[in-house]
């Protein structure tokens, strides 16, 4: 800030919006005063042309260094003033909302008058601290990591290396595909049909494996992620290769002498496979792999390998790779049907999983598509399939949330058995059918086919007399019925697998409650999570089917693409690091939820694109060794002593410190003309924790009446935030001040009615309070 | 092994007396002081305890506020004594308990209600406050501490009962109220299970019909009788087929439904086959060398317990039973 600053201020009528309620006259009478204030201009409308030659006019004629323009929100025509102020740098100007933080919701002249004044002098208070800044270009790596090799993975991947990014795609399996790869059979609504899934989904991975800008490593897991520079340097491990996938001819020699057995987890378990194998004939890639847990190291492998590729003393390999950004998408697993005993899933070989039913009809799985019952080797009479299991369930060791796919699914295996086996009966317990968009026609179809269906959700399955039972109350017509049948299929629940959980907690990013990966925002940014340059596809994100799962893949694609490719400008309000005062304790790099600060060659980096500027750090540091760029704390308090400047005796101030989300809801009070309080002064903050007790207390002993706090409640931050209210309450009373002048409130975008009345509310209170 | 996220007292315990327990079964509460007192819990029997209301209140004659008036009040005195631990030996109790706790806590008109109610008729003294009472770690079913302290079962072992083949059943109330406060799991309920193995006699993994309840289903017994029996029987012919020798239960109710009426259920069925109810503490205290009928009071039972001690090979002198009219 220099000692004399050049501010000139224009005051817009906004064609009677604001000149209707405020006596814009009296205000800049007022604003004459002021020694600082080197030119005052009205106009009708300041964001016409004409308004931009008065401003350029003034800004040269009167050698101003500042600008304030009091109009509208700078949310409407922040960027166009932006623009005005030329050639002064773009970030030297304030803009105070006199139009719907003011005119618009205040009914008395002279209270508007007051308040839009206030307003004002806050604003030049404020941009006498605005520094000169630049939007910062940055430039994102153009490499990929893609955790996972499902459709999801697999389709990210290839739209990425289309789009001249170089990706890394890395499987925890031994071969890609993931759950579509093992379905067999999936369907096409329209079509009326079940088509080949592996047929559908080779082409995609023939892609893949021939892009040459994508790298695919397969047994490989995610070990280690840390940030940096807006970066991610990754750790990730590799499976032994105890067979050498460059000298393997997958000759099968090795199967066929190999003693040992471990369950085949291609085909669910339903047989045993060797320990050294290839996990189905079309797996890619196309070589042996060795499964060391079952392995008795015996060497019978090593003696018939005519290339010698086996190497029984192999180790896991450590590989360091540096990423611009991450793509989740490892996918899912299914609900652990143990957890229902009374479906005897574990018990009775005749009870199937719908996958385990999946490979029994897969011409490539253990009885070569040939459907028959496991305990007696016969085509069934009869199959009952129950719904829900692990879905919509209230327990605690329950999904709450749809699978969203089963229904279809159980239709699909339900049909394929209809049309390849008439004479087999097949009877689906449902809670409810949800087949929503075209998939109801294939509903009407399967069920057209003589698919029967109950409307009930089975009690338990017992075996009797050498076939199984299924007790259920068929909840239509309320009788209990007793169902005899050969087999049991069970629909279990998509839940979030292991890997995607583990790949969420290396990379930091948040879960659900249902430990799905949480995106950023679950309507409008499906795709990002709360770390910038980390998306999300695929039902690691949560369940979903084959088509949403590819176009969410797609999606995450693009907007990687938009990172690297779009030449990005960023706001200037990030973190700065005072480098002589920081101790790289590292509390900051902790504290951040977006992963923006990392510690690099001895100082505190901060990631641009990361950096949301919240100033939540600020708080954090022991040393007072970070600012926000353009925000300092001087400012904040300025603005403050500019609201509080002309007060006069019989006048309440309230100062509302509003976050992003608060001020639209305050415009929206202002859109909408429900009256607002004269008392209330909004002062738009990035995020409630960058004000400060000093703030607080600066306010409340400089002529405030109350200070309201208003707080998007959905953060991560919320608990802490309504500690250090507390806290902070603790210390006006130390101070002796009154902490009911302090109030902080949750405030949403469409409840500004609600936000209206707190103020309302709050001014009332204050109107009563003794000290 | 189940993570315990509860708390489970082994000391300033109220052991909460249960009326079915000390009308039809008073074994079971002599058993539980003989296993407590073994493994060293200290407990004491408060005489001003009423009734939970628990049979009342399923048969629709108490309302929920009466019901968590007697609560508070019971409430009282385990804190006064300063043995605020509930253990209760009934899975209703344990459950009505934990409710009216609940809802103390949590409606404020309720525990308003029951407060002024108190204060009108001169029992300030009861008058509950909020969190009082933390429904999840102090009251706790006397399962809940067998299962808890299950490694020190062996170290009082006096006779062997490996060779039974035991099939155990679970209280609802225990199990299937309060889903968040039940060990060893609900759909397939084995808390009994484990304190089983411990004594080298484990019950049989699975049985058709095992999570099912056990028919009694308070008034439905008398109002809906044969509702309630051909609950009882899906059971009871299920055990028949697994040739068990003793049913284990956690809850004098369902030991009512089984061994009260085992007669009926084999004259409906035409179905017979001997197998003796026992509740878990009766068992644990038999494997502790506690006597029959002074202990686990078994002349009270219906199906006599006689050929389960000759199976395992116990003595015992039938003119202790002064009960059953001998021929």
């Amino acid at each position: 800030m220099s000692e004399n600053n050049r501010i000139g201020v224009f005051l817009c009528h906004c064609g009677g919006n604001i000149s209707d309620y405020v006596d814009l006259d009296k205000v800049e009478e007022k604003l004459a005063d002021n020694e600082c204030v080197c030119s005052i201009k009205h106009h009708e409308n300041l964001c016409s042309l004409e308004g931009r030659n008065i401003i350029k006019d003034q800004i040269l004629r009167k050698d101003l260094d500042r600008v304030v323009i009091s109009a509208c929100s700078k949310i409407t025509h922040g960027a166009t003033f932006q623009k005005y102020i030329k050639p002064l740098n773009p970030y030297l100007f304030e803009m105070p909302n006199v139009r719907e933080q003011c005119s618009w919701v205040t009914n008395n002249k002279e209270d508007a008058t007051r308040k839009a004044l206030s307003l004002v002098n806050s604003a030049i208070e404020s941009v006498k601290y605005n520094e000169s800044l630049k939007k910062i270009p940055t430039k994102v790596k153009n490499s990929v990591l893609v955790v996972g090799a499902g459709i999801s993975g697999i389709t990210a991947a290839n739209s990425l290396a289309k789009q001249g990014m170089e990706v890394t795609l890395i499987e925890k399996r031994p071969a890609v595909g993931g759950a579509m790869i093992q379905v067999g059979k999936v369907f096409t609504p329209d079509k009326m049909s079940e088509d080949c899934a592996a047929c559908l989904l080779n082409p995609v991975i023939h892609e893949m494996v021939h892009n040459e800008h994508i790298t695919l490593l397969t047994n490989t897991v995610l070990e280690k992620s840390t940030r940096n520079s807006g970066n991610f340097d990754v750790i990730l491990r590799k499976k032994p290769d105890f067979v050498d996938p460059e000298k393997c001819t997958s000759c099968g020699k090795c199967t066929q002498v190999c003693p040992s057995y471990a369950p085949d987890e291609w085909n669910e378990g339903l047989n045993d496979r060797k320990s050294i194998y290839k996990p189905f004939p079309q797996a890619v890639p196309s070589t042996y792999t060795l499964d060391s847990d079952s392995c008795i190291k015996c060497g019978a492998c090593l003696n018939v390998c005519p290339t010698n590729a086996i190497n029984l003393d192999a180790i896991d390999e450590l590989i360091a790779l540096t990423v611009g950004s991450v793509v989740i998408a490892s996918g899912h697993q299914r609900f652990d049907t143990t957890k229902r005993p009374e479906y005897g899933h574990a018990f009775y070989e005749d009870v199937l999983s719908q996958m385990q039913l999946a490979r029994l009809m897969g011409v490539n799985g253990p009885t070569h598509g040939h459907l028959t019952v496991p305990s007696t080797g016969k085509i069934p009479k009869r199959v009952v399939m129950i719904q829900c299991v692990g879905s919509r369930d209230q327990m605690p060791d329950g999904h709450k949330y749809c699978s969203k796919v089963c229904c279809m699914v159980a239709l699909k295996n339900a049909n394929l058995i209809r049309s390849h086996y008439p004479d087999t009966e097949i009877i689906i317990c449902y809670t409810d059918i949800r087949t929503p968009g075209v998939y109801e026609k294939y509903y009407k179809y399967v069920q057209d086919n003589g698919i029967k269906l109950i409307r009930g959700r089975p009690g338990e399955i017992a075996r009797e007399d050498g076939h199984m039972v299924v007790r259920i109350e068929d909840t239509l017509t309320r009788t209990k019925q007793e169902i005899s049948t050969d087999l049991v299929v069970l629909s279990a629940a998509l839940e979030s697998s292991e890997g995607t959980m583990d790949a969420a907690k290396t990379l930091g990013v948040p879960l659900t409650e249902d430990n799905f990966v949480k995106e950023k925002h679950p309507k409008m940014q499906p795709v990002s999570t709360d770390i910038e340059g980390i998306f999300v596809c695929g039902t690691a994100q949560g369940p979903k089917d084959i088509t949403d799962s590819i176009i969410q893949a797609n999606t995450a694609a693009t907007k990687i693409s938009e990172l690297v490719n779009g030449g990005l400008e960023v706001e200037p309000f990030i973190a700065d690091i005072n480098v002589k005062r920081c101790i790289l304790c590292g509390k900051c790099i902790e504290n951040c939820r977006y992963q923006a600060l990392s510690l690099n060659n001895n100082s505190i980096r901060v990631g641009p694109i990361a950096c949301t500027g919240c100033g939540d750090c600020i708080i954090t540091c022991p040393k007072e060794a970070i600012s926000i760029l353009g925000q300092s704390d001087e400012k904040l308090e300025a603005s403050i002593k500019g609201v509080l400047k002309d007060k006069s005796d019989d006048e309440q101030i309230i100062i509302a410190f509003l976050d992003d989300i608060g001020n639209v809801s305050a415009n929206n009070m202002g859109i909408n003309r429900v009256e607002c309080p004269s008392s209330i002064r909004i002062i738009n903050v990035p995020f409630v924790n960058r004000v400060k007790y000093r703030h607080i207390k600066y306010a409340l002993t400089h002529g405030a009446d109350g200070v309201f706090l208003g707080e998007y409640p959905d953060g991560p931050k919320h608990n802490e935030i309504r500690e250090n209210v507390k806290v902070m309450k603790k210390h006006l009373e130390d101070d002796g001040i009154n902490p009911e002048r302090l109030l902080i409130h949750s405030v949403f975008i469409p409840y500004f009615r609600g936000l209206a009345n707190q103020f309302k509310e709050f001014d009332e209170e204050l109107k009563i309070l003794d000290n | 092994m189940t993570e315990i996220d509860k708390f489970i007292p082994t000391k300033n315990i109220t052991l909460f007396r249960s009326c079915l327990v000390s009308a039809e079964y008073p074994g079971v509460e002599s058993s539980t002081k003989y296993v407590f007192d073994k493994l060293g819990v200290e407990y004491v029997i408060d005489r001003n305890q009423s009734c939970c209301t628990g049979l009342g209140h399923y048969y629709d004659i108490f309302d929920e506020l009466s019901t968590a008036a007697l609560a508070a009040r019971n409430f009282h005195y385990a804190i006064k004594n300063d043995h605020k631990q509930y253990v209760p030996m009934c899975a209703t109790c344990y459950a009505i308990l934990k409710s009216s706790a609940k809802l103390l806590n949590e409606k404020d008109e309720v525990r308003e209600k029951v407060n002024k109610a108190f204060r009108e008729n001169g029992l300030e003294e009861f008058q509950y406050d909020k969190g009082d009472i933390d429904v999840k770690n102090d009251i706790t079913h006397v399962v809940d501490v067998l299962y808890y302290l299950r490694d020190k079962i062996p170290e009082h072992k006096k006779r062997d009962i490996s060779n039974l083949i035991i099939a155990t059943h679970h209280g609802c109330h225990y199990c299937k109220v309060h889903y968040d406060d039940t060990l060893c799991g609900y759909r397939n309920p084995e808390i009994i299970d484990k304190i089983c193995e411990v004594m080298d006699a484990p019950a049989l993994k699975w049985y058709d019909h095992k999570p099912r309840h056990c028919g009694g289903g308070f008034r439905q017994r008398y109002a809906n009788r044969e509702l309630s029996l051909d609950a009882t029987e899906d059971k009871f012919l299920s055990l028949h087929k697994e040739n068990v020798d003793v049913l284990l239960v956690m809850c004098p109710n369902c030991q009512l439904q089984f061994d009260r009426y085992q007669q009926v259920l084999e004259d409906r069925t035409g179905d017979k086959h001997y197998f003796a109810i026992l509740n878990i503490a009766q068992l644990v205290a038999l494997y502790m060398g506690a006597d029959p009928y002074k202990v686990l009071g078994i002349q009270t039972h219906t199906v006599n317990v006689e050929p389960l001690l000759e199976k395992l090979g116990i003595d015992y002198n039938p003119e202790e039973d002064t009960l059953h009219v001998r021929k």
